[in-house]
């Protein structure tokens, strides 16, 4: 879906990206992760072509973004970033419809699809009227999601989409996209400096430092031992092991048996750190879970 | 009781109470006259205008009451004062004038900006319909013979058609000179948005300009244009001469570039970084972007600049009397050279009108968009 080929940018003197060979499979909700200035946002930009590389080549959907119209790459591909850039003279409503109304879609369908996308966002239909001042953060965010996903673009990109708002506004989102990415299959590559938000969200993720891939795949892989120390460090943090284990499902290591009398009980879908949550809340080594029983051994065993 | 209403009530009342010349009674229109003051001219009725007048100040008067009070005594100081006139001039020769003086002046300007003090805190439809009022009432004023006497009005009779002349032509040549001063400031003001290090030399430029003494540029630009008709006689075809329209437009344009320039520039800065960028990620080609955002959000800070232009515009058209390009400040100079008064007044009022209902206009318009 998405292919950066030995990619280089430079800004001026600096090198902001240097080598970058990687690919984005279609469906997948990849998270760029790293500290700031390691390049995260600049690999994003490449793929809309609001930033070109001075070395390499990038395929969207199999073709060289360099030979594309860019205002037509760009209407292809969704785009939402937190400061959110609303416009300030036009409705919510407008501004949801704008990359359909630059397509020359049809008022009718233009009106359709807009009340469709506040539905999926959530958004009450009595703020369609309203200018972007008069809307909270979260609201503000929302709207930019909508305007980003109006033309049903199949590839969305995120730069840090939920930074500005406040914590319970921002697990909400972070709720809704993991949602529409189940709902829709898109291809969404999003940016974030939040290990926990990358973790919480990514099918994969990619670990940047100083413009570099240091480690790339699904997210218990980069935590596990043997993996990229950076990138260890940078997700699990002090605690790497119970961050995996929160990452694997419980119901893989149950065995069908049946559990002694008074086992603690755990949800089918628990996680291995919850496994151990239990057992230590409960001093009990062995819980029930979906109908079989969950030993401690074969809890460690994962690690 | 607030300075904005305290102030012209103090006018009004400076200019009814203290001895003032009121009305001016002359053998002619270019002579000296007599001066009579407001208790002579207005007589026993001076204090029933008064009390309008006072009645228009207390806060517990409510707002549209106390802006009739005051437009009432303004009438009543107009149409008592024409009338004074009138018997003023009984016997006396034909040349004989009746001219209102300062005191007459002080008072009408005191209780009309007391009525549009009082005014001023009704809504937007209130005002329109007091507007109205005040126009209407004058209309009417006029209309009813009563100022038929005052040496304003004969002037006016003897000059009718070259005033209404003078107006559009000075309107004419206001709106050529903020035509010209568009297209010059448009493009330059554009030009230093792309390019940021250009703002500063163009603003340099355009600021030396204010700098000059408006009646020394339009002055300049006669000898100018003549050496440029010489060089090109080409151009004298084109309709183009050293005395006339071409340098009072050219001098007025000079002096209107610079607020319509800082004022592009600045709208056009002042988009949202933020809006841009994103119009920008979601596949907006620059033309569009300019037209969709940019200059949509410029206008606001474009308006103020177009509302200084356009005010500009029309009082320094007035030099343009100097430079043969005739407009209302033809009449002023005129009237100057003879020590006419009237004349002078009657060039001088309606340009101050234009320039107030110019004004008035845009900022209605701006609080609609």
């Amino acid at each position: 879906m998405i292919a950066f080929e030995n990619v280089h940018v430079r800004f001026g003197t600096a090198e902001a990206l240097s080598g970058i060979t990687m690919m984005i499979e279609a469906g997948e909700l990849c998270a760029l992760v790293g500290p700031s200035g390691s390049g995260k946002t600049t690999l994003l930009r490449l793929v809309n072509r609001l930033v070109a590389p001075s070395r390499g080549r990038v395929f969207v959907r199999g073709e060289d973004v360099a030979r594309l119209d860019p205002a037509k790459l760009r209407q292809s591909i969704g785009y939402a970033m937190q400061s959110v850039g609303l416009f300030p003279h036009r409705t919510v409503a407008e501004n949801i419809a704008t990359v359909p109304r630059l397509r020359g879609w049809n008022a009718p369908r233009i009106a359709a699809r807009t009340a469709e996308l506040m539905a999926l966002l959530h958004l009450d239909r009595s703020l369609a009227g309203r200018l972007p001042r008069a809307l909270s953060g979260g609201q503000a965010q929302r709207v930019g999601l909508a305007r980003a996903l109006a033309a049903d673009p199949d590839i969305l990109l995120m730069d840090e989409p939920f930074g500005a708002v406040d914590p319970i506004t921002r697990r909400e989102l972070r709720t809704e996209l993991r949602r529409i990415h189940q709902a829709t299959g898109k291809t969404i590559v999003l940016v974030t400096h939040d290990p926990d938000e990358a973790l919480e969200l990514g099918t994969q993720l990619v670990v940047l430092r100083g413009g570099r891939v240091v480690a790339a795949g699904p997210a218990a892989s980069l935590i596990a031992p043997g993996a990229d120390a950076f990138a260890r460090q940078l997700l699990g943090g002090t605690q790497p092991g119970l961050r995996r284990f929160a990452l694997l499902p419980a119901a893989a290591s149950v065995v069908p048996e049946a559990p002694p009398q008074g086992a603690p009980e755990l949800p089918a879908e628990a996680s291995l750190a919850d496994a151990l949550s239990l057992m230590a809340e409960s001093g009990a080594t062995v819980l029930a879970c979906a109908g079989g029983s969950l030993h401690a051994e074969a809890v460690l065993r994962q690690a | 009781m607030s300075t904005t209403v305290l102030l012209p009530a103090a006018v009004a009342f400076a200019g009814m109470l203290l001895p003032l010349p009121w009305l001016v009674v002359a053998p002619n229109r270019l002579l000296p006259g007599t001066s009579i003051s407001a208790l002579a001219t207005l007589g026993a009725l001076l204090p029933v205008v008064a009390l309008l007048t006072l009645a228009a100040l207390p806060r517990r008067v409510p707002a549209p009451a106390a802006a009739c009070s005051a437009l009432a005594a303004a009438v009543l100081l107009a149409g008592l004062t024409g009338q004074a006139a009138a018997q003023a001039l009984q016997g006396l020769a034909a040349a004989a004038r009746a001219g209102v003086g300062f005191g007459f002046w002080a008072a009408l300007v005191g209780s009309l900006g007391l009525c549009a003090a009082r005014g001023a805190s009704l809504g937007a439809l209130g005002r329109l319909l007091l507007l109205l009022t005040v126009a209407a009432s004058f209309a009417l004023l006029l209309a009813s013979g009563a100022l038929h006497s005052l040496s304003l009005l004969v002037e006016y009779r003897v000059r009718a058609e070259a005033v209404q002349a003078a107006i559009l032509q000075h309107l004419v040549l206001s709106g050529a000179a903020l035509m010209a001063a568009l297209l010059l400031a448009v493009p330059l003001a554009w030009a230093a948005f792309r390019q940021p290090r250009l703002a500063a030399p163009i603003g340099a430029v355009f600021a030396t300009v204010q700098v000059v003494p408006a009646l020394a540029l339009f002055a300049l630009l006669i000898p100018l244009l003549a050496a440029l008709l010489a060089s090109f006689p080409a151009l004298r075809e084109l309709g183009l001469a050293a005395i006339g329209p071409a340098p009072a437009v050219m001098a007025t344009a000079a002096y209107l570039a610079l607020p319509l320039f800082r004022s592009l520039l600045g709208g056009l800065a002042s988009a949202d970084p933020d809006a841009v960028a994103a119009a920008r990620a979601i596949g907006m080609t620059e033309a569009r972007l300019t037209a969709e955002i940019r200059v949509p959000l410029a206008m606001p800070v474009f308006a103020g600049g177009l509302r200084v232009a356009v005010v500009q515009s029309i009082g320094l058209m007035t030099l343009g009397g100097l430079v043969g390009a005739g407009g209302l400040g033809a009449l002023v100079f005129e009237g100057l050279a003879q020590f006419a008064t009237d004349l002078m007044l009657l060039g001088a009022l309606p340009i101050v009108a234009l320039a107030l209902a110019a004004d008035t206009a845009i900022g209605a318009a701006e609080q609609r968009a």
